[in-house]
């Protein structure tokens, strides 16, 4: 089990510090390719724990779109792509990292408290709760109504996006 | 493997996100902070529902990644309407509204 | 396994509206000229075609249930349904003209305007997290964009991103208690939920239900989580403000009694304290700000913080005693009620934005003396807001009483004395409207729209005084329906 666990940590620290880069870059784009590291490091630990279909649609999805959006719309709101000290935060960074600490230590103390004692036990037929099929069965019999209206939201929000950017 | 390495990483990417939403006054940042956020709420997911063994957190997963992406497309919209209006994605030139 | 049990009848309701949705967005696209007036047409027929199958599914009466318990149609999801779609209807009306008029996308409108509802409908039967929460989401991203539907103007653009902002934070904590919820229960099901709260739970599971309540409460925004309504009411276009202030506050609220009632219900001590805090802030600081307002639509919306704080009064006391009955029949009457008087208020303040170009309080003045007709109306939404006998209000006022003493305990007592006397302090701002309109001379405003009310206004005004006028006078008919809904739980 030790690889897991080595694997779990080297992959911990690289999005905890890519987190950190998030929301301390002093430069969009930047903040922008921390936040594939820690898209990446995401899909990564959902390997680790055995959900692959996730992981891989969490790569397309994530990094294949959603940050090239956000490429996007660093562009077209002209985000300089130099460094801009302090110019990106506004003026609660203390007390912003005080609340947020404060939550982590709550949050850790309460998780530490409930699931303190669980292992994670690894078998053989998680691979196949993991895979497409899985997934799929489980969409299409048990959550078919929420796929249904995911396809509704989806065209709204198309068409909201389109109405609302479209130049007129 | 202790469930709680994955907890507990979710809970700090979380409370960063958290971070970010506060302190952040450019919207696109806002908006990847809050991604932040929702990335800490999946790897929660996809660790209990291994624990669980049952397949419907990594369903919910899906859902979330599905909706996180409709939300960018239209957060992206919105800033950029505000772009054209008024040249700056800052949140605080947007003040037009008080009382 | 086999494929999964479809009951096309229970689902009738979704489909016509996902239906609907789609064929105004083709008409809306292959008819250019004639599309336009087709189009809302289509949303309005379409509301009410959704209506039919909710009666035929009350008239048969049985529950059905779908996919494990994920989806429930019962009378409960069947109140919120019917409800729902009326709303939309008279949002469509309130649209109508206001859409016509101004410089804005018609087709994409009504579509995003479906898709919510389509959202609400589906929200009314959700039992499992999942769906919940795909349901909230739909409710709440196309008003994302409706709230920016001014594209030009600054203050629509503020109050699109600043709703943005708050709606996906707040899904984020949300989302993130009911992960944990899911974690400590290993099921997204309600029901399961519910069969888990009774037990002995870590400290971690009122820690979960407090970030997906906050979530929720962000939706409702109720105080400290609505800071952003004030803002987003004024600066969106108001029919869509009408829409927000009661739709998808609603939607917020239905959430959370779901959730509440059929989920964490067993452990109280981990829900109750959370929301008898926000009906109480919600209370205090929703009406004392509203006294402060010159601009009628920021006041309505601190009113409506205030109304959310007198929802949550029966939800915060039903896990007392015997009170649960009582109180989950008193948060369904009271926001079907609300809904009923916040909605033809507006009729009213968009109405005379028409005449004046203005939604100052000012702007009312003399109105009484212009048009007594639209006079008399809004007097009669005012006086229901404020919970005087004979209109709907003080019916919703009296359940929620009611169900204060059926819970009885200090905490009970303590939230109920805050509820009437605040309620006496919200005659103030109220009254100062209906002075306006009665009582002072009418102040030039300069350039003065069209005085004619059109035909849709007339109509939801209508329809809304109808139902504040009828369930004044004649509350048993509705109680009936509180009663019907709460049978089965």
């Amino acid at each position: 089990m030790w690889e897991q666990q080595v694997a779990f940590w080297v992959i911990a620290v690289a999005m905890a510090g890519a987190a950190i880069g998030v929301v301390r870059a002093n430069n969009v784009v930047h903040a922008a390719l921390f936040l594939i590291v820690v898209f990446a490091g995401s899909a990564a630990q959902y390997i680790l724990l055995l959900a692959e279909f996730v992981a891989w649609v969490q790569v397309l999805i994530y990094i294949g779109a959603i940050i090239v959006l956000f490429l996007f719309g660093v562009m077209l709101t002209r985000a300089p792509m130099r460094e801009e000290r302090g110019k990106l935060d506004n003026s609660q960074r203390l007390a912003s990292a005080v609340v947020a600490l404060f939550l982590f230590g709550v949050l850790a103390v309460f998780l530490i408290d409930a699931f303190g004692g669980t292992e994670l036990r690894f078998r053989d037929s998680m691979v196949e709760v993991g895979s497409a099929a899985s997934v799929g069965d489980s969409i299409f019999r048990q959550f078919v109504i929420p796929f249904e209206v995911v396809s509704m939201l989806l065209l709204a929000a198309l068409v909201g996006a389109v109405a609302l950017a479209r130049r007129d | 493997m202790p469930i709680n390495y994955f907890l507990i990483l979710s809970a700090f990417l979380f409370c960063a996100g958290a971070y970010g939403v506060l302190a952040r006054r450019n919207s696109v940042l806002v908006l990847m902070s809050v991604e932040l956020m929702l990335n800490a709420v999946n790897i929660n997911l996809i660790a209990f529902s291994a624990q669980a063994q049952d397949v419907a957190g990594q369903v919910f997963a899906l859902f979330v990644i599905t909706i996180a992406a409709a939300e960018v497309g239209i957060g992206l919209a919105i800033v950029l309407l505000i772009y054209r209006n008024l040249r700056s994605p800052d949140l605080d030139r947007v003040e037009q509204l008080k009382g | 396994m086999g494929t999964p049990y479809f009951d096309y009848h229970a689902l009738a309701p979704v489909i016509v509206l996902a239906a609907v949705a789609l064929l105004a967005l083709v008409v809306d696209f292959v008819w250019k000229d004639g599309g336009r007036r087709a189009v809302p047409q289509i949303a309005g027929i379409g509301m009410l075609l959704a209506l039919i199958p909710v009666f035929t599914l009350a008239a048969d009466g049985e529950t059905r249930v779908m996919f494990g318990g994920a989806f429930v149609v019962d009378n409960y999801a069947l109140a919120f349904a019917g409800f729902f779609l009326i709303v939309g209807y008279v949002a469509v009306l309130l649209s109508y003209d206001y859409i016509d008029e101004g410089d804005y996308y018609r087709g994409e409108y009504y579509v995003l305007l479906l898709t919510s509802v389509l959202g609400m409908v589906v929200l009314a039967s959700a039992r499992d997290l999942i769906t919940i929460f795909v349901a909230i989401e739909t409710v709440t991203l196309p008003t994302f964009v409706l709230a920016g539907w001014r594209k030009h103007d600054i203050r629509s653009n503020e109050a699109a991103i600043k709703y943005f902002i708050i709606g996906v934070l707040s899904s984020a904590v949300m989302l993130y208690g009911m992960s944990l919820i899911f974690g400590l229960s290993n099921s997204t099901l309600l029901s399961e939920i519910g069969s888990v709260a009774g037990g002995d739970n870590p400290a971690l599971f009122a820690v979960a239900i407090f970030l997906t309540l906050a979530g929720f409460a962000f939706k409702v925004s109720a105080v400290p989580f609505h800071f952003w309504a004030p803002d987003t009411y004024q600066g969106a276009p108001l029919p869509v403000t009408a829409f927000l202030s009661v739709a998808s506050k609603a939607a917020g609220f239905v959430a959370m009694l779901s959730v509440v009632a059929l989920g964490f219900f067993a452990s109280p001590n981990s829900w109750q304290p959370v929301i008898w805090v926000l009906a109480a802030a919600s209370i205090v600081v929703g009406n004392l700000a509203a006294l402060r307002q010159t601009d009628v639509v920021r006041m309505l919306a601190y009113s409506s913080v205030a109304q959310g704080g007198f929802i949550l009064v029966p939800l915060a006391v039903s896990g007392d005693n015997d009170a649960a009955r009582a109180g989950f029949q008193g948060v369904l009457v009271y926001i079907l009620i609300y809904a009923a008087m916040n909605m033809g208020a507006f009729a009213c303040v968009i109405a005379n934005a028409r005449r004046t170009r203005s939604t100052e309080i000012q702007s009312f003045s003399g109105l009484g003396r212009s048009n007594p007709a639209m006079a008399v109306v809004f007097t009669v939404f005012l006086f229901s807001l404020a919970g005087i006998p004979p209109f709907a209000g003080w019916f919703a006022k009296f359940v929620m009483f009611r169900a204060v003493l059926d819970a009885g305990t200090t905490a009970a007592v303590v939230l109920g004395v805050l509820a009437a006397v605040f309620s006496v302090v919200a005659f103030f701002y109220y009254g100062t409207v209906i002075r306006r309109m009665w009582f002072h001379a009418a102040v030039d405003l300069g350039d003065t729209g069209s005085p004619r009310v059109p035909g849709a206004l007339v109509a939801a005004m209508a329809i809304t005084t109808t139902v504040v006028v009828v369930i004044g006078v004649y509350p048993q008919l509705f109680a009936k329906i509180g009663d019907l809904a709460f049978r089965a739980t």
